[in-house]
């Protein structure tokens, strides 16, 4: 005991971002002018730049009873997302309403009838499921947090008004001559129930439902990004099996040797979520707010997030040449304004060409 | 067209709450009590700060996913308008109850809905801020938010508090939330838009949630929120203060 050494007055760099995380992000991010760094670069706790995000590592057909997978490793948040496809017969849909005709043509009606069905009976349905162990703050075996209900409502919107699955690809045709799984004629007309001879018409008889669901494998910040981009990543590679339809038991069904066709998906949505880290925190103080410095830290990791607390996140699809943008989202705080948000749009499109190219890898 | 009429609101309306509202906008009422600060359970506690908790209870059936998402939006929003640092350790509860959505026979209502319902927002926004100023709750700013759609034709492209049928035509819904210093507060947009479109549609919610106080009755886009803000509560004031 007498012989311990005098006790030193600095703490090691772990122990002080452990013990006071703000100041030690701050002092990372407005380094000092010192002699030796005449130009200090700023930088994040975790040797990012701000506007650097994380590379993306995407692996798909991992889960072999899976319809489609796929693993996305963002840095240490890893998110794993299979697709499940079962089928439903249209007499087991609560108010089913048969269409008419279901028009060819790729024209903005029909899609948005297609819209309309996915919604009405719920053909795609996403979960997510964080309480893994991924995080110390998820406990595992407790009822879903808010986060993976906010997490699981967003994917759910995306979904729907991204439109990224057409109906016409979730349908299931029956006609006495020949099946046609997805296929349809021009006047397809819905007919009844009866399996007459001289029918020729091929008769809607049942859909794919999707189960998307979502695993948080590990957690580190930037859930939402790396979740949607799992989902997309595992719809691109969903096969569905082709159904043949029993007209006589009335039961559809799928061979194991059965031809698998590949689901088709419109467009490439993705994803960029940035947090804002502010020099003072906000309300600390009411006068000096002015100067009160901030960052827009992209790509934020688990201890940052908790520091932020404002986060923008916008979803862009540059597929077609023109930047459109799918969703915008932000929330919790009065930084970002309209100068920000138009600025963001570019580092949305960086990140898009990012995800794009580990998406085709 | 746009349902250009005027919001209503009432305060104080529940007798037990330490504040209380009703607000009804474009079809929508919602009823909104906040009661604190109370003292909070040990799991919300934080040690410099109020936690704000917001409850959101659908018009029917129970809260669900959605439900969950509206409160963090609300939360995360009403958390920068209170002073929270005044209140360490402390509760303020806000429960916001939707009482009337608009009823529309072409569009299909499902009881639970998962997605996102995004004129609700504008209308539990305004509700809570009604509530927290009737329950004296000390605040940095108050804020207004709306609701604009962009549609595919006809004379008026942007859409002010749009009614489900046009929601359902719409190309993009945004959301957008401004203080009283005129800074965004608040983003939520879906669909197919771009920047430029975006843009326009800043231009026009701004107008509506922060105009400057003109009598310019010409080019009327919607309902002035922040002089409604206003005028509810003095003529409440006034009503108070009336046996003096």
């Amino acid at each position: 005991m007498a012989a311990a050494a005098p006790p030193s007055l600095s703490f090691p760099r772990p122990v002080f971002a452990k013990l006071s995380p703000h100041p030690y992000l701050l002092r990372t991010l407005a380094p000092q002018v010192s002699p030796d760094t005449p130009t200090p670069k700023p930088s994040r706790t975790n040797g990012r730049a701000p506007h650097e995000a994380r590379p993306v590592y995407i692996h798909t057909s991992s889960l072999s009873h899976a319809h489609g997978s796929a693993l996305v490793r963002v840095g240490d948040t890893t998110v794993i997302c299979g697709v499940r496809g079962e089928i439903l017969p249209v007499t087991s849909i609560p108010q089913y309403r048969p269409r008419a005709d279901f028009g060819e043509d790729d024209d903005e009606e029909t899609r948005r009838a297609g819209r309309g069905e996915l919604k009405d009976y719920d053909l795609l349905v996403p979960n997510i499921e964080l309480a893994t162990g991924c995080a110390p703050q998820f406990l595992p075996g407790v009822p879903p947090s808010t986060l993976a209900q906010t997490i699981s409502t967003r994917v759910y919107s995306l979904l729907h008004s991204c439109a990224v699955v057409d109906a016409k690809n979730l349908r299931i045709w029956a006609s006495p001559v020949v099946t046609k799984p997805t296929g349809c004629d021009d006047d397809a007309d819905k007919m009844e129930e009866d399996d007459e001879e001289e029918e020729e018409k091929p008769e809607l008889v049942a859909y794919w439902v999707l189960y998307v669901d979502i695993l948080v494998v590990s957690f580190d910040g930037n859930p939402f990004d790396a979740a949607w981009m799992a989902v997309l990543a595992a719809l691109r590679d969903t096969k569905l099996p082709v159904v043949t339809w029993d007209s006589d038991r009335g039961v559809a069904f799928c061979s194991r040797n059965a031809e698998k066709r590949k689901l088709q998906i419109k467009g490439l949505p993705v994803a960029c979520t940035a947090a804002v880290f502010l020099e003072k925190e906000h309300g600390s103080e009411t006068s000096g707010e002015e100067n009160n410095r901030h960052w827009i830290l992209l790509d934020p990791d688990r201890s940052e997030e908790t520091l932020c607390g404002e986060t923008i996140t916008m979803v862009v699809d540059c597929e077609g040449g023109e930047t459109r943008l799918r969703s915008l989202e932000k929330q919790g705080g009065t930084v970002i304004g309209r100068e920000l948000i138009r600025g963001f749009a570019g580092v949305a499109e960086k990140r898009w060409r990012e995800v794009k190219g580990a998406m085709s890898k | 067209m746009a349902a250009s009429t005027e919001p209503e609101a009432a305060l104080s309306v529940l007798p037990r709450a330490d504040g209380s509202a009703t607000y009804a906008h474009a079809g929508y009422t919602v009823m909104g009590s906040v009661n604190g600060p109370i003292e909070a359970s040990r799991r919300d506690e934080h040690p410099y700060e109020a936690h704000v908790d917001v409850i959101v209870r659908p018009a029917a059936g129970v809260g669900g996913t959605r439900e969950r998402h509206l409160e963090s939006i609300l939360q995360s929003s009403l958390s920068q308008l209170i002073l929270v640092k005044n209140f360490p350790r402390q509760l303020i509860q806000i429960v916001l109850q939707i009482e009337a959505t608009p009823e529309n026979d072409y569009v299909n209502t499902k009881l639970v809905q998962a997605s996102l319902n995004f004129p609700v927002v504008p209308a539990l926004l305004q509700t809570a801020i009604l509530a927290l100023l009737s329950a004296a709750v000390p605040m940095r700013e108050t804020a207004a938010s709306t609701v604009v759609a962009v549609v595919p034709q006809g004379a008026k492209r942007l859409l002010v508090d749009p009614v489900p049928r046009d929601l359902e035509a719409a190309h993009s819904v945004h959301v957008l939330a401004f203080t009283s210093q005129d800074e965004l507060l608040l983003a939520e947009s879906e669909g197919d838009f771009t920047v430029k479109e975006w843009d326009e549609v800043y231009e026009a919610a701004k107008e509506i949630c922060c105009r400057p106080r003109t009598l310019d009755e010409e080019n009327d886009v919607g309902p002035d929120l922040r002089h409604f803000l206003r005028t509810t509560l003095e003529e409440k004031v006034a009503e108070d203060l009336y046996w003096k």
